[in-house]
């Protein structure tokens, strides 16, 4: 993360002084609304519009309770976006599974020499990513992308799902076992140790 | 490689974050923090409502894509030379015989899934909504996570086999977390005709199975204009998404960064035209004083940086409803306006 300089007010100064001054809380948009969006969007698609106001509307509100020695803001705001997904379960359950149909399409080209090797890249994986995150449970997966998405680490995940950090462990060991299960045929990934991601 | 470098770098990706809807939270959080906004009869948990069960958010084909009805003149449209065509927003296939009274529905869709139509009581809880799929809609568990189901059953639709879900569930409050109430709602789909399938998702008193059956077998095969419509569109553009007959957005389909959007404010949500350029998001000029539909409207230049340079225009209906535009800098002055003079609303 990229240091403000001295005289930039940090995340949880602007969130201090808005508690007197509402307005002081406005660059926390300008800050961090582009990379909620984009979480939120990879989740559910076009819905982040709506919940990009909704997160930073509760974060506004709930303001007063937020707590600096429990977590940074941006976790906090990810945490906030994270619990607005679970009333759309649904929406996000079939983006992946729709995502997952659309990369199965064949393209039509005709496979070259490097063919094989291409296959292996990202591109290919699109799909069976996509129905990997669509078999999770709705806690596991909320794990696994504030850890990938996010950029979360165990504790931040623990703090703002608000669970113990042995479950997130619990939670992310779940995931990352059925996701490396339902990519084993077709990823290219190198087993590493689950504590070196964090 | 490894699994979260994976999902990181071939996971879902996420649409662009439009000026418009950056700009619409933005304003949002403004009128949040300017003060206590009386916000009469508004329900924030409807999304969540909506999108919770069967009827939401299953409805795909039976919508026909946005219609040029003048043939767009290439496949893009370069910056700086934009075409007007005349321009049709899909309609809803299906409409309700007899019309449910006091109750008007509006409208809610996308480019690839079409969407819903909505129909709310002014002055009750009632409120259905009813979705069109070319595909049986998945019923997933987990959609139920969060509900109570007290019942499920197989009901008879007009002589079809209909899937029925009744349960509790809990309405939220302003702050988004906090429950207020509990509410009853049924869920319903059935397959109406030949790869026509049919979701409906009541409360109040359409939580009742009798209810909702009856408003079931009421609907007929009859399209329903949109609530929010242009007359006239880019060529080469088309409908994004539209949402409770109140936001419709159009996107250039070369250039998917270019977005025109149409929004009806909610009363509370109106910045008045005196206030102009104040209550918005990056002006970047002068107002324009400019006349729509006969009535007083105007027209600020915005600039959000990076490129994203537009036009604001405020305007009014006829009868008085205030609508915005928000298109790039694309569009001349001129063409915002004639944009504008063809922007209906039948709500």
């Amino acid at each position: 993360m990229r240091a403000l300089p001295d005289s930039v007010p940090s995340d949880a100064e602007l969130i201090a002084r808005s508690l007197d001054d509402p307005q002081a809380f406005a660059p926390l948009f300008d800050r961090h609304a582009t990379a909620v969006h984009r979480y939120l969007g990879r989740r559910v698609g076009e819905l982040a519009d709506d919940l990009l106001s909704e997160t930073f509307l509760i974060a506004f509100r709930r303001r007063a309770a937020y707590r600096v020695d429990h977590v940074e803001v941006r976790p906090w705001l990810f945490g906030i976006a994270t619990n607005l997904v679970h009333g759309h379960v649904r929406t996000e359950q079939r983006r992946y599974r729709a995502l997952a149909r659309a990369a199965a399409r064949p393209e039509g080209h005709t496979a070259g020499p490097d063919d094989a090797t291409d296959r292996l890249d990202a591109e290919a994986l699109r799909g069976p990513i996509a129905a990997a995150l669509a078999g999770l449970k709705a806690h596991d997966r909320d794990a696994l992308l504030l850890l990938a998405w996010g950029q979360l680490g165990y504790e931040e995940i623990a703090a703002v799902l608000d669970v113990p950090v042995g479950t997130v462990r619990s939670r992310l060991h779940r995931a990352r076992r059925q996701t490396r299960a339902a990519l084993g045929a077709v990823s290219p990934f190198h087993p590493t140790s689950e504590e070196e991601d964090r | 490689m490894n699994d979260l470098t994976l999902l990181r770098d071939a996971g879902p990706e996420a649409p662009t974050l439009s000026p418009a809807a950056r700009s619409a939270a933005r304003a949002a959080l403004l009128a949040e923090m300017s003060g206590p906004v009386h916000r009469p009869a508004r329900r924030p948990s409807r999304r969540i409502a909506v999108r919770i069960g069967v009827a939401a958010a299953t409805v795909a084909a039976a919508w026909t894509g946005a219609v040029l009805v003048a043939a767009p003149d290439g496949p893009g449209t370069p910056a700086g030379s934009v075409t007007l065509v005349d321009f049709a927003v899909p309609t809803f296939p299906l409409s309700l015989d007899p019309a449910p009274a006091g109750m008007t529905p509006a409208f809610s869709g996308d480019a690839d899934s079409a969407g819903f139509a909505e129909y709310e009581s002014a002055d009750s809880d009632d409120r259905f909504t009813v979705g069109v799929d070319d595909e049986e809609p998945e019923e997933l568990d987990e959609a139920y996570e969060h509900v109570d189901v007290t019942e499920r059953a197989e009901v008879d639709v007009d002589g079809a086999d209909g899937r029925l879900v009744r349960g509790v569930r809990d309405v939220y409050c302003e702050d988004g977390l906090t429950v207020c109430e509990r509410q009853r709602f049924a869920e319903l789909a059935w397959e109406r005709g030949d790869d026509e399938w049919v979701t409906m998702s009541g409360e109040g008193r359409y939580s009742r199975t009798a209810e909702l059956v009856a408003v079931a077998e009421s609907l007929v095969d009859r399209p329903q204009p949109a609530t929010l419509r242009m007359g006239l569109a880019p060529a080469g553009w088309s409908v994004q998404f539209f949402k409770m007959g109140r936001v419709l957005t159009l996107v250039n389909d070369a250039y998917e960064q270019q977005t025109l959007t149409v929004h009806v404010p909610l009363p509370e949500d109106v910045v008045p035209l005196e206030q102009l350029p104040a209550g918005i998001e990056a002006p970047a000029g002068p107002v324009v004083p400019v006349t729509v539909h006969g009535l007083p409207a105007r027209l600020v230049p915005t600039d959000h940086g990076a490129g994203m340079a537009g036009w604001y225009l405020q305007a009014q209906f006829a009868d008085g409803t205030t609508f915005t535009v928000q298109a790039p800098d694309a569009f001349t002055r001129e063409q915002v306006v004639a944009l504008a003079e063809q922007v209906t609303h039948n709500r």
